[in-house]
């Protein structure tokens, strides 16, 4: 909340123009109320003619004009504030998710972070649209009513005085009263509201079950249940706008029987000043009400608030690149010194030597958990070792420009990636933006899949991602080879697929490898034996530790745990 | 209007709670205007120093009306809030009745997963409906005519300025603005959807887009794309600010032009000038009841497109007819020729040209990679979709023409996904029937390996669970359910490797003599299988029993080599 209340008052202009026209609407008030009060008052007791109170006339409709244009302005500077606010935010995020390190993105929670980038970001609006500005309005206006009031008839502006912070007070009262309650409220409202979805989420096993006709009572309890743990919530607040109605009316009745009194019987005010007090007397209390429904937007804020707060103060380790060329012929010397990475649950990876020379096809090998994952985002800098170096040609990786390395690296992950926007968009990402549709379908021909896009009615253009048709797993896989195939890198990273996809993309799959293997290194997360026997050097990662290295026969005869997890998987038609 | 006619109708049902809203409503702002009317007239009648007691009646009023107003406010709200809860509740209810009957197929449509929360969403924001749009015009108009009818006891013409003023504010003003939000929600709604998927893209393909060193680029689209949504959000409530504001400027004129009528007409001598304070009063007053108008066009709007929607998911879809049931006694065959699918809106079929012959009491496995179209094929088996092409017989007769409902009836089913209720793990068991014993539950508990006691409690979806448990508990359903058909997707995905092999001996002692179809995501254990489907690219590649496909060393002998080479680790 802090953090919002520092970024509403930050600007010193637009704060300004909240102040300025709260007090603004506070003087139409006033004027309204005054030139209402002195046409009545001269033509029912001053028994003047039309035409002499035409100028009153024209000023009320100026004032009246005006408190319409002063609270229009006013609520247009709530609005630009909330915009600015939630540009703000939203841009801050963007920015803090910009700079994390993949790894730390990749801890999932995708999904919580679009809705904190979606849903929060959208919360706060009330907040800068409607607290602020009515908060700012409840500072100035009844203040400035009470002084007119005051010089007008003292007691009347006692008689505020003394009532006006019995609002506060009650609203206080009730919501400490009622807290607990309403938070027990809340819990069945949860359970309740969750019922309908789930019903819907289990329709089809229900009907397979024939149960589905049964639902409509469960449907129908949980409706109703729901209804009244929220009727019981809504009680309390209706309960205390009723509470807050009694007061401003019991002050406002106090008000009118006191200048009625003085106007009857002691004669000691005029009737201006007593019809006068009578109609300001209600937008006093009028602006404090409003204060109390704007607190509770400002209040619902809170929640996203602090959601973006967190958000935005998780500690970052930001990767710093240099600006050192990459020398562009041959893949690069890799060489890993000493690489440990932690995160908060533990050790991924300890203290791991390793050397790979331009040209070599590395496999990594392990249970899932050894940290292959881990290795294969620090070999693509894509995470920063905690201790330790990834060094290129002797000198650490993240010497080098980032836009050089990143020119000469592909990343394929198990599961590629689909960006809306057509077949030919999706292929060209992996290029360096200028390439002519013949290159595109060359790629798509060498990674075997210029058939299927030929099949599709708008080929190349047909619409993927989102808003697109689907590939399977194996269709993206190739795109993801035709990708590489563009790109032509010198550094792969593979991150084998973990099952087995259809025929013709394994077959694919293997002879690509294959032939980029001639252009690049190619450092794969193995899960083919075939891929593992062929390659010139075998990492073994245990529990974060390298264990192994060497090619299949070397381990197969020096490492136990190699020869076990072979024997283990050529045996392994256990299943 | 014709979107919300079914919600209207739903929306009257609740009679008495929506006659009490209203005359409450009335009540409150009647003895508002009554209350502020009666200062006016007290005052001026003070200032000609009336006699006393005269005075302590008009008081007494002012009270009166001064806790009427706060009770009725209070009782309003009260009820018209549970009139709209009631009204969810029933609108949950309709339309839980009108796609229960097409439960599956509808979903299955529906590709995505977030329809139904969107289905969700669009019911809850109906609530509106009755609180903002239905009743507030009603009790608008009913004071407004109480007003009316009393001020023309003192003047017609001020009293038509009222009138006048009633068009203006509660019909004009809000109409205008109904036709301009339709121009600008949709802009809104786009704008956002524009941001969602783009946020969504950015952050799920953060390492792609690293590498490809489009992160930035893509960032720059993303921020620029969430500015143009804030800015026609901004344009949005400068337009709610905008019906507000002319909406408070026409009230204040109505005023204006009250306090000026009246004061011509006392001077004129038309009017005594005792009740000109009154009569600008009540005019002051009886425009706070028009102020629910200004945000009526909005609410119209959203509840209108949530109508819509919902009610469009159900169009009718094609599902055959009930002609026949299957007799459960028998175990079923099947028998597909030239059967082919399509999704509605793709452009690929899912299934081409399959023929596949499934003997009464046979055991078939269907094996193929992801997206060869075998979840698909099952789904035709349970009559969720109907073949594109070709036919489909069940028992020898067109599954077009077989109630869907007895071949659920009739079929133990494990899907993919399942669903368990929150509730207890009896409850969830007992799907399969109402009258089964704990001690044939803890048996079948027993056989697929699951410790669980029966008072064990089920969260939502099953959340407390891990996969394997699901899926065992969901065979655990099939188990008790016992009927003569096996349809089964998968259902050991995320068993180890012994358990499943207990589990699947269990069922082949209990479906000896049954029908079964499984889908099998490992190439191991199928020897037993009468026949082997091979599918790719939603066609039938190879079929036959392990050891023919073996020998052949076709489709499915290299797959097999292939999963023999993937380390399972």
């Amino acid at each position: 909340m802090k953090h919002l209340s520092r970024l509403a008052f930050s600007d010193r202009k637009v704060f300004m123009l909240l102040v300025l026209t709260s007090v603004l609407i506070g003087a139409t008030i006033i004027g309204q109320s005054y030139f209402f009060v002195a046409i009545v008052d001269r033509i029912f007791l001053g028994e003047e003619r039309f035409q002499d109170i035409l100028p009153l006339l024209a000023g009320l409709l100026a004032v009246l004009a005006g408190r319409t244009l002063f609270t229009w302005m006013n609520g247009r500077t709530g609005i630009t504030l909330a915009s600015k606010a939630k540009r703000y935010y939203r841009q801050s995020i963007i920015e803090k998710y910009a700079r994390n390190p993949v790894q730390a993105s990749l801890q999932g929670q995708s999904g919580r972070k679009v809705s904190v980038l979606m849903d929060s970001v959208d919360e706060i609006d009330g907040y800068f649209s409607s607290y602020i500005p009515q908060m700012i309005q409840t500072m100035i206006i009844p203040l400035m009513i009470l002084i007119v009031v005051f010089t007008q008839h003292i007691y009347s502006g006692l008689i505020m005085v003394i009532t006006a912070p019995f609002i506060p007070l009650f609203m206080a009262i009730i919501g400490v009263m009622t807290k607990k309650k309403s938070e027990e409220q809340m819990e069945k409202l949860n359970t309740f509201s969750g019922k309908f979805l789930d019903t819907l989420q289990g329709l089809t096993t229900l009907k397979l079950f024939g149960r589905s006709k049964q639902q409509k009572e469960e449907i129908e309890s949980s409706s109703l249940g729901f209804r009244d743990a929220t009727m019981e919530v809504l009680k309390v607040a209706f309960v205390s706008s009723l509470m807050l109605e009694f007061i401003s009316m019991l002050s406002i009745g106090l008000i009118a029987l006191e200048i009625a009194i003085r106007l009857v019987v002691y004669e000691s005010v005029s009737f201006f000043t007593a019809f006068f007090i009578l109609i300001l007397a209600p937008e006093f209390y009028l602006t404090l009400k409003d204060f109390g429904s704007a607190f509770h937007t400002g209040r619902g804020a809170s929640g996203a608030a602090n959601l973006m707060t967190e958000e935005l103060e998780k500690e970052e380790e930001h990767i710093q690149w240099g600006d050192e060329k990459l020398e562009a012929e041959h893949p690069p010397a890799l060489e890993l010194d000493q690489v440990s990475f932690s995160y908060d649950k533990g050790f991924a990876l300890e203290g791991l030597t390793a050397t790979i020379k331009p040209y070599d096809q590395v496999a990594i090998v392990g249970k899932s958990g050894a940290g292959k994952s881990t290795l294969l985002h620090l070999l693509a800098g894509l995470a920063k070792p905690s201790s330790g170096v990834v060094a290129l040609h002797n000198r650490s990786l993240f010497d080098y420009a980032e836009r050089e390395w990143f020119s000469r690296v592909s990343y394929i992950s198990q599961h590629p990636y689909l960006f809306s926007g057509t077949i030919a968009e999706n292929i060209a990402i992996g290029g360096r933006g200028d390439h002519s549709k013949e290159e595109i379908q060359e790629a798509a021909e060498r990674a075997g899949i210029a058939e299927l896009i030929a099949s599709l009615e708008k080929g190349y253009d047909t619409p993927v991602g989102e808003a697109g048709r689907g590939l399977s797993g194996g269709e993206k896989q190739r795109l993801a080879l035709a990708r590489t195939f563009l790109k032509k890198p010198s550094v792969i990273l593979f991150d084998e697929p973990t099952t087995g996809l259809d025929l013709k993309t394994e077959r694919i799959l293997q002879a690509s490898m294959e032939e980029l293997a001639k252009t690049a290194t190619i450092i794969t997360v193995a899960h083919r034996l075939h891929t593992i026997k062929k390659a010139d050097q075998i990492l073994l990662l245990d529990r974060g530790h390298l264990i192994g290295i060497g090619t299949h026969e070397e381990l197969l005869e020096t490492v136990k745990e190699y020869r076990d997890m072979v024997t283990v998987q050529q045996g392994g038609d256990s299943a | 209007m014709k979107e919300l006619r079914e919600v209207i109708r739903l929306v009257v049902l609740e009679k008495r709670d929506i006659v009490l809203s209203i005359v409450f409503g009335f009540l409150a702002g009647m003895s508002a205007v009554g209350l502020f009317g009666a200062s006016g007239y007290l005052i001026s009648r003070a200032a000609l120093i009336p006699p006393l007691y005269a005075l302590t009646v008009l008081i007494a009023f002012l009270k009166l009306f001064g806790f009427a107003r706060a009770l009725g406010r209070y009782a309003e709200r009260y009820f018209s809030h549970r009139a709209t809860f009631t009204i969810l509740s029933n609108l949950r209810l309709a339309f839980y009745k009108k796609i229960e009957p097409h439960a599956p197929r509808v979903f299955q449509k529906y590709r995505s997963g977030d329809l139904l929360s969107r289905i969700v969403g669009d019911v809850e924001s109906l609530q509106n409906f009755f609180l903002r749009v239905y009743y507030p015009p009603v009790v608008l108009v009913i004071i407004f005519l109480g007003t009316i009818v009393f001020t023309s006891i003192f003047s017609i013409s001020v009293a038509l300025v009222l009138l006048l003023g009633l068009i203006v504010t509660g019909l004009m003003i809000p109409a205008w603005y109904t036709v301009r939000q339709r121009k600008l929600t949709p802009r809104v709604r786009h704008a956002r959807g524009v941001v969602s998927t783009e946020a969504a893209e950015w952050l799920y393909g953060f390492r792609d887009l690293k590498i490809y060193q489009q992160l930035e680029e893509k960032k720059e689209t993303l921020q620029q794309s969430s500015d143009d949504y804030i800015r026609e959000d901004e344009r949005n409530s400068r337009q709610m600010l905008s019906s507000h504001s002319w909406n408070t400027f026409a009230t204040l004129l109505v005023s204006w032009v009250v306090t000026g009528l009246g004061a011509f007409l006392v001077a004129e001598g038309d009017l005594n000038g005792l009740f000109l304070a009154m009569l600008v009063m009540i005019s002051l007053t009886v425009f706070e009841n028009a102020a629910p108008m200004a945000v009526l066009p909005s609410h119209l709007d959203d509840s209108k497109q949530a109508s819509e929607r919902l009610f469009s998911i159900v169009e009718e879809d094609n599902r055959g007819s009930d002609t026949y049931k299957i007799d459960g006694e028998l175990a079923p065959s099947f028998q597909l020729t030239n059967v082919s699918y399509r999704f509605p809106n793709e452009e690929r079929e899912a299934l081409t040209g399959v023929n596949v012959t499934i003997p009464s009491g046979s055991k078939t496995a269907i094996v193929g990679a992801s997206g060869s179209g075998k979840s698909t094929l099952l789904q035709l088996f349970m009559k969720f979709q109907l073949p594109s092409e070709g036919e489909f017989m069940l028992n020898g007769m067109d599954i077009t023409d077989i109630s869907e409902e007895s071949i659920w009836e009739n079929s133990n089913v494990v899907l993919q996904e399942n669903h368990y209720f929150y509730g207890t793990i009896r409850e969830n068991l007992q799907l399969a029937g109402q009258d089964l014993t704990d001690e044939e539950m803890n048996l079948v508990l027993e056989e697929v390996g699951l410790d669980f006691d029966l008072d064990q409690p089920v969260f939502e979806k099953g959340e407390n669970l891990s996969g394997g448990e699901r899926q065992r508990l969901s065979i655990a359903r099939a188990f008790l359910k016992g009927k003569r058909v096996w349809l089964l997707d998968e259902p050991t995905s995320s068993v180890d490797a012994l358990t499943e092999r207990r589990i699947f001996n269990s069922l082949y002692e209990r479906a000896s003599q049954d029908t079964v179809v499984l889908i099998s995501h490992r190439l191991s254990g199928l020897e037993k299988m009468d026949q082997i489907i091979v599918m790719a690219e939603g066609k039938v590649v190879e079929a036959g029993s392990y050891d023919n496909l073996m020998q052949k060393q076709g489709y499915f002998y290299e797959m097999k080599q292939i999963e023999k080479n993937i380390f399972s680790t």
